[in-house]
């Protein structure tokens, strides 16, 4: 294992190199380039925004900036399906160079997740522009940005690693995870706050919706950018032992991952 | 330790490079890949696959600074080999040791993305070798240089066409300066000036201490540029030493493989065939520069006008060595009918050791039909006094001047 950690670290200007293709390769050719990166989460938030902010009147939840409180999960929550999505294919679709070279095959997913983070990281700078724009303070719990940050890469990259060496073997993984990734998505307090659930649901059935790690990370995502002043502090629902389950599972999955990875690299060449 | 090679200067250390000890690669030959699970779980219990040995308890060691030559007929487990020393592959059993960085020529320009200007793709590609930014900062130049793009180097890879996109790969993995460099069959693409220079590289390379593994079809390719050929067949190591013997030993283990052919609409048959020696007598041997009567015996059952008689010499790769026809010498034939001796007088046969194999053929003046064609059913052998290499023999006189250089006519 520490060997394998010292061979990636050597290459670490692959893994940076491949990141940086795939950022300049996805807007290539088109002519509103990185703008992209922008209009989509913005034209998926005039959709649920309309859908529920307006139609639904989730309001009355006690969720006011209703955009920003969903602009809050739904990047994150972007930057998870985006990132598996790619990074799952990222094996089987490199099939040339697989076959042809060797490298650390992790740089693979890595790079993808590198790529959605970059994207991650200019929307959130929009988003917090338009917050600051519309008045919305910026509360010191903004400080925890990098270190939530590090934990949900940690997450993906633990989830993306173990699903990309599986889906060597088992082409199914890709199309399960599309379809698993619509329900999370429902099952994750994104477009709706937590209190809806809390509220609403019996006490064991919340106790399981809160075993969710990206509950927790999504929880606090709204806590750091979204809950300010403004906006009713009482509805950023913590959990404190929910959250340190998140941090181990998190890290748990990472070694599991990159275990599975390192185990089963050695015949993607011939599988694929 | 150091061991003196025969020929040129170059010295061989005995540090190995790369070690290969009792490594064996399977693979598994499924009968049809079950790749979705439902078809995983169905076939649970049916072991559908069969176990093929692409490479059978292996040990090698390749020397710092040598070159050393696969060759191998299709399947011998070349490609296996050099796969497994890049770490592409892990064996089944044993192990592979190497010592220094190593750089593959497995396919050239694998992983450039079309979208990224030649001039990126250097980086990208340097970087999936294992090469450091800095390290291609300052070879950069060079790399441009020898894959003669110029202007293009700045412009999409996806608008470039073939050659360029091999000359573009080769220069990176050439340039970029490994400890070992693995080669396979990619000598055999760019054209002949491209394939040169890729030769005089390859020379510098070895007069600089690199290490080098080449696979290939080409014994021949391989014997002028290695100290050693590794023969392999069937998964093992049939012969492992002297370029010239293993090469030989190739051929002739190979020849059985080419096979004669005989067609053509038959108005002309050929219906025999004679190789005569000097002293008049039927001959499957000849020493070089020995002179050769090729005899035709000709059946035309109806007169047909203005036939066309040839033959053609070649070498165990099928290449051609030599040929003629009465056509090219002006001979003409207004018309045969019945029986009829055609000769070919051949004053000295040129060709160096080696079989060689015969094709004579009767075909109208334009070529488009054959009346008879006769591919390489004969094969005669050329024995040589063994003071030259190549595939033909040349009058050359070798006069040594000490003491003083000299100078061409006309020159200062």
């Amino acid at each position: 294992m520490k060997e394998k950690l010292s061979n990636l670290f050597a290459y670490r200007e692959l893994l940076t190199g491949l990141t940086r293709k795939e950022i300049k390769v996805k807007y290539k050719n088109s002519f509103l380039g990185f703008l992209w990166s922008m209009i989509n989460p913005l034209m998926m938030l005039v959709v649920f925004y309309v859908a529920f902010g307006v139609i639904f009147r989730l309001r009355g939840e006690g969720v006011n900036y209703y955009a920003f409180f969903l602009m809050a999960g739904i990047l994150p929550w972007n930057l998870l399906s985006t990132a598996l999505i790619s990074s799952i294919g990222s094996v089987v679709n490199n099939a040339d160079l697989v076959k042809k070279v060797y490298f650390p095959r992790e740089v693979l997913p890595l790079s993808y997740l590198g790529s959605a983070a970059f994207h991650f990281l200019l929307q959130e700078l929009v988003l917090i522009v338009f917050m600051l724009a519309f008045r919305v303070p910026l509360t010191p719990w903004i400080l925890a940005f990098p270190l939530l940050m590090l934990l949900q890469l940690v997450f993906v990259a633990g989830l993306s690693l173990l699903l990309s060496a599986v889906n060597v073997f088992f082409r199914d993984v890709m199309h399960f995870t599309e379809i698993f990734l619509l329900a999370w998505f429902w099952m994750t307090p994104i477009i709706y706050p937590v209190s809806m659930i809390q509220n609403n649901l019996p006490a064991w059935a919340v106790r399981i919706y809160m075993l969710n790690p990206m509950a927790h990370i999504i929880l606090m995502w709204q806590r750091i950018v979204y809950n300010s002043p403004v906006n009713a502090p009482g509805n950023a629902y913590f959990s404190l032992e929910g959250f340190i389950g998140t941090v181990i599972f998190s890290i748990c999955l990472l070694l599991l991952g990159y275990y599975a990875f390192c185990r089963w690299e050695g015949r993607f060449a011939e599988f694929i | 330790m150091m061991e003196k090679k025969e020929i040129g200067t170059r010295e061989i250390s005995t540090v190995p490079a790369i070690e290969l000890e009792g490594v064996s690669k399977s693979f598994r030959l499924y009968h049809d890949v079950n790749y979705s699970l439902k078809e995983k779980v169905i076939n649970w219990r049916k072991r559908g696959y069969e176990t093929f040995w692409a490479l059978r308890d292996i040990d090698l060691t390749v020397y710092r600074g040598e070159t050393l030559s696969v060759i191998g007929p299709n399947g011998s487990g070349k490609s296996t080999m050099l796969r497994l020393m890049t770490r592409i592959m892990r064996p089944n059993q044993g192990h592979i040791k190497v010592n220094g960085s190593i750089a593959a020529l497995l396919e050239l320009g694998a992983g450039f993305h079309p979208d990224l200007t030649g001039r990126e793709n250097i980086y990208l590609n340097a970087s999936i070798l294992g090469f450091k930014k800095a390290e291609v900062d300052e070879i950069i130049g060079e790399i441009i240089a020898f894959s003669e793009l110029g202007p293009f180097i700045d412009n999409q890879v996806k608008n470039y066409s073939s050659g360029m996109y091999v000359r573009l790969g080769f220069s990176v993995a050439i340039n970029v300066n490994p400890d070992i460099l693995l080669i396979d069959e990619v000598l055999a693409v760019g054209d002949e000036a491209f394939q040169a220079k890729c030769l005089d590289r390859i020379s510098r390379l070895q007069q600089a201490g690199k290490t080098i593994v080449l696979v290939t079809h080409n014994a021949d390719m391989a014997a002028s540029v290695s100290d050693r050929i590794l023969w392999l067949e069937k998964g093992g190591i049939k012969m492992l030493g002297d370029p010239v013997e293993v090469t030989e030993a190739y051929h002739q283990a190979m020849q059985v493989q080419l096979e004669g052919s005989e067609f053509g609409t038959r108005d002309i048959v050929i219906e025999s065939v004679e190789l005569l020696n000097s002293r008049g007598e039927q001959a499957l041997e000849y020493r070089t520069g020995e002179p050769m009567l090729l005899r035709l015996h000709y059946r035309a059952a109806r007169p047909v006008e203005d036939p066309i008689f040839g033959f053609g010499f070649y070498n165990q790769m099928g290449f051609m060595v030599y040929g003629t026809n009465t056509r090219l010498r002006g001979v003409n034939i207004p018309e045969v009918k019945g029986e009829g001796t055609v000769e070919f007088r051949l004053e000295s046969l040129n060709m160096l050791d080696g079989i060689y194999y015969l094709s004579v053929a009767a075909h109208t003046r334009d070529g488009l039909t054959n009346y008879h064609w006769l591919d390489k059913m004969y094969s005669f052998e050329m024995v040589s006094a063994g003071k030259e290499s190549g595939y033909l023999t040349m009058d050359c006189d070798i006069i040594h001047h000490p003491g003083r250089a000299l100078t061409s006519r006309g020159g200062t």
